[in-house]
């Protein structure tokens, strides 16, 4: 077996040598194996699948592509995503790259990554205001997460945070919340978690969350677009967004330390092991690329913790300290509670403790819908409102959500509402079934409808957001769309998923009025779907 | 025309002859093997001094997949053909399950030890728990255990920049070898002695509850050492590990460890315990793999660059060779662990 191999290798190498005497464009493998080649001018690529804050490090990454003329594809998904998608059968990257190891650990039970080392370190903070800091009276002193509490309760603190089952900031911070709520316990037990005073509290907390994301570094675009006191995110962000509120002549954030909730992130890189010499042998180079002392200091200076020895004189400039920056810190996180009972942190959160969603699903019927795309559809919807599939990936409903549902064409074709996680929720995806494709396309028209239904509700008590689900040029107007917006006057997030030929001008456009975003649905609407729905 | 098929005729010319040549030159080959192996001994098959000596001497390449020692004894092994944990109970257990390995062999040793940072090392110190001889630090398990149960904190013993109380981080002691030791080695202290099947259950409820305490743990030894170095004192203050993962990472980094081998002390507990690394063969490909472990060359580099101590826990060593202070020249207090029938227990009852 090993010699055929062997034999065709030679042959093709030859072939393609040949190709090189009559000049083509050729780059072949340099590896010496002479087992594998690169094709016609193809680069080598590497897929890294990666939590979001990482983008911030993109410059660093495209230098190491044009050194070494090789591609790096990076997919940003949620940690906890990560972690699910270490579970599965086929995991189709060839690196991981998570905010914390906890989650590579735990997802990766079949002991398929390897290589995994810590690339830098950033703690999840919080970042307040500064003048509400001041006011709080929490600059230039040791903050406890009981004193955030304490503000949050009586309404002057509200914040944004990432999901804590989607984002691994959102979910280190969820969790520094129940162990201050629990008294500081030295470790969280299965059994704190069914105390009923436990579930009144941090419902109470997590109300004051006005705005969830499924990523950390979109949860950082978001609050410098916005109008928003407060977030919990990475220290490493904490500093981007105050270099861009700065820039925008916004007021910046001062960084709060919780001393007895901190956690950190050890930012993993780890090879998956899917048993190709030259992948390893790239990820290896890009490793010890990003581990070495030029490329790590250069990593510092985006505000990560990197190195051995601490943050360089050279540096510390960039943890400023007039921002409640602490360069010099020694960070001392809390313990995390076993496996187990993270697990079961992360169920209570969706489903009892999160502020309860309402989300309504705008979604096109028109006749460009019919067949694959309106298979896709069902599919894709079939993952959220079947709760045995959203269980999956914690996106199972919780008893106080509510789901609204719009399929339209040129019109509006009806509305359905279900609250809570029972047959409701299920007999919409019956609707979403039966419905028949037909008819032109006004997404417009959808939202507006959408948004007189959202009047109905106290928007305090929810996490509201509009999907738009379409696949073509949509008529009608978004005049018409922005007068009932502006009507509702409420921060309600108009999401959008793209596919077919949809026009990603007027979807951007919703997007930036509503201060949310759109999502590409055109390769994988049902992950597209998911992705939407870990924003709420 | 003409020309392209004298070009086509050449082309194939070529490929024959190449083809001829490729036959007749092949070397002998390189059976590939491939096992699970203890995140802690990968620098060492990764090292390609060692490979090249593998492939040539012995035309031997090793794959691998990284698992705990104790998860590599339950796992489905369909398709591997070595096993290489790092302890004798992994062993133990593996005849008991599955019965004997086609061969096994103790290839290197390395004491468990534990790793921290200056102040705290200070602070133990001037506690009585951790002490100096002819520069290499030990620590009084039984004292720092007395500790742990009774909660006390950091802060108590002068460390108020650190949070929480005073534990020692261990990878799950159910899953990887390091952690797996640590508690063997707690259960021995806890017993005042070698901890054996007829005092162990009077001491499982104590150590429950120490390992309780920790919460989330690691699952290999090399990731939790690599957070040790990464995440600084405040997230790592006290860890179990094998001696030879500082004297590897200070073999391999030479630069770096200049810049923090003042800050990192190696303490060794009085008395620790030996884990020694033994590679199963589950067939005839693995048997090889012992024989070349075995290669005196692979000791040597074995020592010398990944910090291992040969599989004879007396043969002399060089310990000026890493920079390392504190590198104990010989281990000479050392206790037995407890055999697999104990070790089987203590992992029972911290598996609840």
């Amino acid at each position: 077996m090993r010699t055929g191999k062997r034999l065709l290798a030679v042959l093709l190498l030859i072939v393609l040598s040949a190709g090189v005497l009559s000049g083509c464009g050729f780059r072949g493998g340099d590896d010496g194996s002479g087992q594998k080649f690169a094709g016609f001018g193809d680069k080598k690529v590497l897929r890294i699948v990666s939590g979001s804050e990482n983008a911030e490090l993109e410059p660093i990454l495209e230098e190491f592509e044009q050194k070494e003329n090789v591609e790096i594809e990076m997919t940003y998904q949620g940690s906890l995503d990560i972690m699910r998608l270490l579970e599965e059968e086929e995991i189709p990257f060839d690196a991981v790259w998570p905010a914390s190891s906890m989650w590579l650990t735990m997802g990766d039970t079949a002991h398929r990554v390897k290589h995994a080392e810590s690339v830098s370190v950033t703690p999840v903070v919080f970042g307040i205001r500064q003048s509400l800091a001041e006011e709080l009276g929490f600059v230039g002193r040791e903050v406890s997460v009981r004193d955030l509490l304490t503000a949050i309760r009586s309404g002057k603190l509200s914040f944004c945070m990432t999901s804590a089952t989607q984002s691994n900031s959102g979910a280190s911070a969820y969790i520094g919340f129940l162990y201050a709520l629990l008294g500081n316990p030295e470790v969280i037990t299965s059994e704190d978690l069914q105390s009923d005073e436990l579930k009144t509290q941090v419902r109470e907390l997590l109300s004051g969350v006005n705005r969830s994301s499924g990523s950390s570094d979109w949860l950082k675009d978001m609050f410098v677009e916005g109008d928003y006191d407060a977030m919990v995110n990475y220290e490493c962000l904490m500093i981007q967004a105050n270099k861009e509120l700065e820039q925008q002549g916004k007021e910046t954030l001062y960084v709060i330390y919780p001393y007895d909730g901190l956690s950190l992130a050890d930012s993993p890189l780890g090879y998956v092991d899917n048993g190709d010499d030259e992948k390893e042998e790239l990820f290896l180079k890009l490793q010890e690329y990003l581990l070495s002392g030029d490329v790590q200091n250069k990593i510092q200076q985006t505000g990560r913790r990197s190195g051995y020895s601490g943050i360089s004189e050279e540096n510390k400039s960039v943890f400023r300290t007039d921002w409640g920056l602490q360069p010099d810190r020694i960070l001392s996180p809390i313990r995390m509670p076993a496996a187990d009972v993270i697990e079961e942190c992360l169920r209570m959160y969706q489903t009892d403790f999160k502020k309860p969603s309402l989300s309504v699903y705008c979604l096109d019927y028109s006749g460009s819908m019919a067949g694959e795309g309106n298979v896709q559809l069902v599919d894709a919807m079939e993952q959220l409102l079947i709760q045995e599939n959203a269980q999956k990936n914690y996106l199972q409903a919780s008893d106080d959500e509510i789901n609204i549902l719009i399929p339209f064409n040129e019109n509006v074709i009806g509305a359905y509402t279900a609250v809570g996680a029972g047959d409701e929720i299920e007999g919409l995806y019956d609707k979403v079934e039966e419905q028949e494709t037909g008819g032109g396309t006004d997404m417009y028209q959808a939202a507006v409808e959408g948004i007189h239904m959202l009047e109905d509700y106290d928007l305090t008590k929810y996490t509201p957001a509009i999907i738009l689900m379409t696949d073509g040029q949509s008529d009608g107007s978004f005049k018409e769309f922005r007068e009932a917006y502006d009507q509702l006057d409420n921060n309600v997030p108009v999401f959008s998923i793209m596919f077919g030929d949809a026009n990603e001008t007027q979807l951007q456009k919703v997007a930036e009025y509503t201060n949310a975003r759109v999502f590409d649905g055109r390769e994988n609407l049902t992950e597209a779907f998911r992705a939407v729905r870990g924003y709420n | 025309m003409r020309t392209k098929l004298i070009g086509l005729f050449i082309l194939a010319a070529v490929i024959i002859a190449a083809a001829a040549y490729a036959m007749f030159t092949r070397k002998p080959e390189v059976t590939q093997i491939n096992g699970y192996v203890g995140g802690e001994k990968i620098g060492l098959l990764e090292d390609t001094e060692i490979t090249e000596i593998l492939e040539k001497k012995y035309h031997l390449r090793m794959d691998y997949a990284k698992a705990g020692s104790l998860e590599m004894i339950t796992a489905d092994a369909t398709g591997r053909d070595f096993l290489f944990p790092s302890n004798q109970t992994a062993l133990e257990m593996y005849v008991k399950e599955k019965g004997e390995p086609v061969q096994s062999e103790i290839v290197l040793n390395t004491p468990i030890v534990l790793y921290t940072r200056k102040a705290v090392a200070e602070a133990l110190t001037a506690e009585g728990i951790a002490s100096e001889t002819a520069g290499v630090h030990f620590v009084n398990m039984m004292k720092l255990t007395e500790y742990i149960e009774e909660g006390k904190r950091w802060a108590d013993i002068g460390l108020s920049q650190l949070y929480g109380s005073i534990t020692v981080g261990t990878t799950d002691p159910t899953k990887s070898n390091s952690g797996n030791m640590f508690a063997g080695l707690l259960a021995n202290t806890l017993c005042g002695g070698v901890a054996d099947t007829g005092n162990v259950d009077a001491v499982l409820p104590r150590l429950q509850s120490i390992f309780q305490k920790l919460g989330y743990m690691e699952s290999s030894s090399a990731d939790i050492f690599d957070q040790f170095l990464k995440t600084g004192m405040g997230a790592k203050p006290l860890i179990a590990g094998y001696e030879s993962q500082l004297l590897e990472f200070a073999a391999e980094n030479p630069d770096t460890w200049e810049q923090v081998k003042e800050d990192v002390v190696m303490l060794y507990p009085t008395p620790t315990v030996w884990s020694s690394h033994v590679f199963i063969a589950l067939d005839e490909a693995g048997t090889v793999g012992i024989e070349a472990m075995l290669d005196e060359q692979v000791q040597k580099l074995a020592w010398e660059k990944h910090g291992f101590r040969t599989g004879l826990y007396d043969a002399p060593v060089d310990v000026e060779h890493f920079g390392v202070p504190g590198l104990a020249q010989e281990i000479t207090q050392v206790a037995p662990m407890p055999d697999a029938a104990v070790m089987e227990k203590i992992i029972a009852a911290l598996s609840m």
